[in-house]
């Protein structure tokens, strides 16, 4: 059998990049696909930044099959009776480099993959990796079925739920409270109607995130993304929660969407397309082994994923992981080393990145955003303090701080908030 | 045995009709960006029984398809699974051929390949479903025909061809070259091998213009087309979710079938 430089295990964004990268250097790359086409498993919610894509493929917006610019970020609070949010725009995001990016998976994990044939390597869909060869105790290429492909290294791309990599001996096995359950619809609604429903013009789009009662208080959130001829809505919500709550992602985002800020959002929608999929939320606390003798690990497969509560981001980790590990095999490709000490360098280069500085400095996350008042209190009690200070009841007006004092009282102590406050400090 | 597999690129039958946009104005089916279209399932079949043969009495299979520079997608499968060689006919004058059109176009080709005892192509197609191109090159070639077969025995200079009835099996024997549509019974059809898809990968699938296979422009295309659709209409469905409120399961349940009987579900 012909023994290649590189194989990658995984067509998403991480296994695209590095594909990408080794081939356009001149290595002889195969990249397995598990699904029938790249992208056709893959998800998320749909709001992308650019700058890692930017440099991977320059002014890559030209051609990529991008839907709409984000120009308009809100956060939106729920609470049972209404909602509180903060709504921001600008100008600056809608030009060229732009900030964030509103794509759609399909499209967009299928466009990559042709990049990377342009660049030169094979990629070959509908084929399951079921294992990692082994020679000397180094990972030595993959077997697909009964055919055994060998390769100086392997790159492992293959998502969350990474199997090859607890194969490889890198990660030992997730817990539910490590993991947040995605679902979404992606729903059909004509181009005028979304841009007037959210005052959008011509490319603009608007990524709406929602926190508070969509997720029933338990940790996560919800979001709407606009597309060119549809909405992505869903919602984000803990495993371990949902499992011990016994409650239904799925069930919640029906309910979702009959809340009154959302029904009308999609008023007269049809729902064409519903996915669901694990997001690595632990952070540097379920980070597997990066990198052993022969193969590397990028992507969620390295749950990669940085979630603040304001983001979440794992495309552009992915991305920029998959470059370091293609950067990695070169330089060991240079050497004649793949041993487990010269791929160390993939380490290396991600913490010289935002990669693995941004994972350090939220470290703290996490945890912190496993404190269910942000979810089942703070929500409400926006609410209660706007809806006291609008209202007009006939009777004389309190000072804003007293209602303020007044409402916290009734809730909670302050005593309690200024302690969230000060891990939240530490924490995002 | 030499045999051609005439193959059609298709919308992927297992998108779900929803995603599926008709254009009033071309009376077109317009489906989903970002799926890639995929081999006709019912080809694939006779792919599968041409592969079968191969296996049995060795030969060479030669895969055509007719339809853009991007339909050599369905080419590189069957080479993938197996086939020896294939072709990718294309040409603005192709296009909007109806069903005899088509298989004007394909039986050209065949012509010039030359040298076949069968030629194989699936019961029909998955996004028209009219299954008349198979018959239709017997007729320009002036071959046995046999539809819907489900095996195929060689023996001496002629073929024992197996088919399907609603109530049975017919066996024919036919001389040949012979062409033959598969059914869908003869089953799942193999999956590429990964050594199939690095080969097809980097094959390079030869286009054949008009001109290549002596195609008169007049005789193809919408120009030439026998009958025009008039209308394409789908069945609309629709999804909706109410949550029913209730204290007890008791309560949810009866609550639920008093919905379904105003909504008429029963």
């Amino acid at each position: 059998m012909e023994r290649f430089d590189a194989i990658v295990v995984g067509g998403g964004p991480a296994g695209c990049a590095s594909a990408y990268v080794m081939a356009k250097a001149g290595l002889n790359v195969l990249l397995f696909e598990r699904g029938k086409f790249a992208g056709a498993k893959n998800m998320w919610g749909g709001a992308f930044f650019g700058p890692q894509l930017n440099e991977l493929i320059p002014e890559f917006w030209k051609e990529a099959p991008v839907e709409r610019f984000v120009t308009r970020h809100v956060l939106s609070f729920m609470a049972e009776n209404g909602s509180t949010s903060l709504d921001f725009k600008s100008t600056r995001f809608c030009a060229a480099p732009y900030n964030g990016f509103i794509l759609l998976r399909a499209k967009f994990d299928g466009w990559m993959a042709q990049k990377v044939e342009q660049a030169g390597a094979i990629v070959a869909a509908g084929m399951r990796v079921d294992d990692l060869l082994f020679q000397e105790g180094r990972v030595s290429g993959v077997k697909v079925g009964d055919e055994e492909f060998p390769s100086d290294i392997v790159i492992l791309a293959d998502g969350v739920n990474s199997l090859l990599a607890k194969k490889a001996g890198l990660r030992s096995d997730f817990l539910p409270e490590d993991m947040k359950q995605g679902v979404k619809e992606v729903i059909e609604l004509p181009r005028e109607t979304i841009e007037q429903r959210f005052n959008l013009v011509n490319d603009e789009g608007a990524a709406i995130e929602f926190v508070g009662t969509c997720t029933r208080g338990l940790p996560g959130g919800g979001f709407l993304y606009t597309n060119k001829n549809s909405l992505s809505l869903g919602l984000v919500i803990e495993l371990g929660s949902l499992v011990k709550s016994k409650l239904k992602a799925s069930d919640l985002l029906e309910e979702f969407k009959h809340h009154p800020d959302i029904s009308r959002l999609i008023e007269g929608g049809r729902t064409v397309e519903y996915s669901a999929h694990l997001i690595p939320c632990s952070g540097l606390a379920m980070m597997p082994k990066l990198a052993t003798g022969g193969a590397l690990v990028t992507g969620d497969a390295a749950a990669l994923l940085l979630g603040t509560g304001l983001i979440l981001e794992g495309a552009n980790f992915a991305i920029a992981s998959g470059m370091a590990a293609a950067q990695t095999a070169l330089e060991a490709k240079e050497k004649n080393d793949f041993s487990a000490g010269s791929l160390s360098r993939y380490e290396q280069l991600l913490k010289e990145s935002f990669v693995l500085q941004d994972l350090n400095t939220f470290r703290g996350a996490p945890a912190f955003l496993k404190n269910r008042r942000i979810y089942e209190l703070y929500p409400e009690l926006a609410f209660e303090i706007f809806e006291a200070i609008f209202q007009s009841d006939g009777m004389p007006r309190k000072g804003t701080l007293q209602v303020v004092k007044e409402i916290i009282k009734r809730r909670t102590s302050m005593i309690s908030i200024v302690s969230d406050l000060w891990k939240a400090r530490k924490a995002i | 045995m030499n045999m051609i597999v005439c193959v059609k690129q298709v919308p992927d039958p297992e998108v779900p009709p929803a995603k599926f946009r008709i254009d009033a104005k071309t009376k077109q089916v317009m489906p989903p960006e970002g799926i890639p279209p995929v081999i006709n399932p019912f080809d694939e079949r006779a792919l599968e029984l041409a592969l079968r043969l191969k296996d049995a009495y060795g030969g060479k299979i030669t895969v055509l398809t007719m339809g853009s520079a991007k339909s050599e997608s369905v080419v590189k499968r069957g080479i993938s699974m197996g086939a020896d060689d294939g072709f990718v006919l294309s040409d603005p004058s192709f296009q909007d051929s109806d069903s005899f059109g088509t298989a004007h176009i394909l039986a050209a080709a065949i012509q010039k390949i030359g040298n076949y005892d069968l030629i194989l192509c699936g019961r029909q197609a998955s996004d028209w479903d009219e299954g008349v191109v198979g018959s239709i090159i017997a007729e320009n070639l002036s071959l046995p025909f046999i539809a819907l077969a489900l095996a195929i025995e060689a023996a001496d200079k002629a073929l024992k061809v197996k088919r399907v009835t609603t109530d049975g099996y017919q066996v024919f024997s036919v001389p040949v070259p012979a062409m033959v549509t598969v059914c869908w019974d003869v089953g799942r059809p193999r999956l590429p091998s990964g050594s199939g898809v690095i080969m097809a990968a980097r094959k390079k699938i030869p286009v054949w213009s008009a001109a290549d296979i002596g195609v008169d422009a007049g005789q193809v295309g919408k120009g030439a087309a026998r009958k025009e659709a008039a209308e394409l209409s789908r069945r609309e469905w629709a999804r909706k979710c109410e949550i029913i409120q209730a204290e007890t399961p008791d309560e949810a349940g009866t609550k639920l079938a008093e919905k379904l009987r105003e909504v008429g579900a029963f």
